[in-house]
């Protein structure tokens, strides 16, 4: 018999710290995007408070509580710890000060911008540094390591770029290329940093939550090289303006995304689990809706529309595929860290309560409907270009995160 | 009731969090062994080595056979190789799992 690795438990502290913040940076995302109405229906993206609105929903939010989440999962799922916690500590405190302060000049004083994207940078860099240094200290990486350091990758390469356009509006350099340089930040930090990081996490998370057994992980070695490759070549489309060279890296990011649907189905077969969570069932028809965007950006990149739905697609995609997956899996995550810093050392001692106690997972699925009835009346604004409907989709989505958030917040008094 | 049988049932305390299932109906006991008079060694598993509750239900195992009378010393080995499979799980577990 073979024995375990030794024991790979991060302070609880330093995930929560993320998550906590990203709830805040979540909320004012929200609100922020509530009084943006005028300037969407004009279809009026590139503004400050929509600039604003969008690093704190993506940088404050999804990134802050991604690096949260890999605080907690990387050292369970690589069974590698954390190389240096009072780094992790010291690099929350910067990436935190660094996004607000971002999302802050970018709607009162953009051009000032870059000394807290510097700060954002560092912040994120030290992540990536603790990160790298982590991951080397696996004894045997695997296929979900190649997912994981692809997605650090782009998230290096995402903010690099973003640095470079800021660099760009102030001096002038590399004007020529600053809508291909733009395309490529928004493509590398939704499909690269975001998707790549979903995929090799649900790789251990899925089979987790639904005690998957005996299924074969022969499939994620070809969703890999369909999904990175298409990568690749749809950045290539945007410096050389190739609208077949895109189309052609959306179809194989479509193909890479669609193996992937399948193979989560063959997991899924496999599962010993029969009823699922409300909550996980959400981050799997998250998946759903992810192949979904991706077929639809395909056909509309085949028929020459892309470029007139690619605002919306791309606002579905984070909403839809993006933050749903990572709400979904939230649900778990957080029931789990509450219950380890509290019962661990109670197991075997007393009756402690199982982490379905932790938090309500029934009371999820209003919150997950109104979730997706306002982020529908949000796209069909878009679309129809209604300031009511606006609104009213708007504050549906904000009231939904306001008891995502509630809840998430309530399992702290279990 | 033999010692085997005795430490067997304090470790039916022992619940997997997630899943709300004890250690010994979940399969995850491997074997128990009493190298001397008043101490116990524990083989197990979990039921996937990236379990995040790795460290949780291994120290949930020693607590409470710690309890016992006729136990002083405790040691727990955790293993991956067999790996845990469903089969593993008793009549009792697969029932309460909806199987």
């Amino acid at each position: 018999m073979v024995p375990s690795a030794s024991a790979n438990e991060t302070n609880i502290k330093l995930p929560f710290s993320f998550i906590f913040v990203s709830m805040a940076a979540l909320m004012a995302s929200q609100i922020l995007l509530l009084f943006q109405s005028d300037f969407l229906m004009d279809s009026q993206f590139r503004v400050p408070g929509i600039w604003s609105a969008a690093h704190l929903f993506i940088l404050g939010w999804a990134l802050m509580i991604a690096m949260g989440a890999m605080y907690q999962l990387v050292p369970v799922a690589f069974l590698t710890p954390i190389w240096n916690e009072t780094f992790g500590f010291i690099q929350f405190g910067v990436t935190a000060i660094g996004t607000f302060a971002f999302a802050h000049f970018l709607f009162h004083d953009p051009q000032n911008a870059l000394i807290p994207g510097i700060i954002t940078l560092i912040g994120i860099l030290m992540f990536l540094f603790q990160m790298f240094m982590t991951l080397r200290k696996q004894a045997r990486p695997t296929i979900l390591t190649l997912y994981v350091g692809t997605a650090l990758v782009c998230l290096l390469l995402t903010i690099g770029l973003g640095i470079t356009m800021l660099y760009s509006m102030k001096s002038g350099a590399a004007a020529d290329y600053y809508f291909a340089i733009f395309k490529s930040h928004l493509l590398l930090g939704t499909a690269g940093w975001f998707t790549m990081l979903i995929f090799g996490f649900s790789y251990k998370m899925v089979p987790m939550f639904s005690l998957s057994h005996g299924y074969s992980m022969k499939p994620a070695k070809l969703v890999y090289p369909f999904y990175a490759g298409g990568l690749l070549v749809a950045i290539v489309s945007f410096f050389t303006e190739s609208n077949v060279t895109l189309t052609f890296g959306l179809l194989l990011q479509l193909i890479g995304f669609a193996i992937f649907i399948y193979h989560i189905s063959i997991i899924l077969k496999k599962r010993v689990k029969k009823k699922l969570d409300r909550s996980f069932t959400f981050a799997l028809t998250a998946i759903l809706c992810g192949g979904l965007i991706h077929l639809a950006a395909f056909i509309t990149a085949l028929t020459g529309v892309f470029s007139k739905v690619v605002g919306p697609l791309l606002m579905m995609y984070l909403f839809f595929w993006i933050a749903f997956s990572i709400i979904g899996y939230l649900y778990k995550i957080v029931p789990f860290l509450w219950w380890t810093a509290k019962y661990s050392k109670e197991i075997g001692k007393k009756d402690v309560p199982a982490l379905k106690d932790m938090v309500n997972d029934r009371a999820s699925t209003p919150v997950f409907v109104c979730l997706v009835v306002g982020i529908f009346g949000v796209a069909l604004s878009l679309f129809i270009g209604s300031k009511a409907v606006f609104i009213t989709g708007q504050l549906l989505f904000t009231i939904a995160c306001f008891l995502f958030c509630f809840a998430i917040a309530k399992v702290v008094t279990k | 009731m033999t010692l085997k049988e005795k430490v067997l049932k304090n470790l039916k305390r022992v619940m997997d969090p997630e899943l709300n299932i004890n250690v010994v109906d979940l399969g995850l006991i491997y074997d128990i062994e009493f190298p001397e008079e008043d101490s116990v060694y524990i083989t197990m598993t979990l039921t996937t080595p990236g379990c995040p509750l790795h460290d949780s239900i291994t120290s949930g195992v020693r607590y409470c056979l710690e309890e016992m009378e006729e136990i002083l010393k405790v040691e727990v080995n955790l293993v991956w190789d067999p790996a845990w499979s469903p089969e593993k799980m008793t009549p009792d577990g697969l029932k309460q799992i909806g199987r």
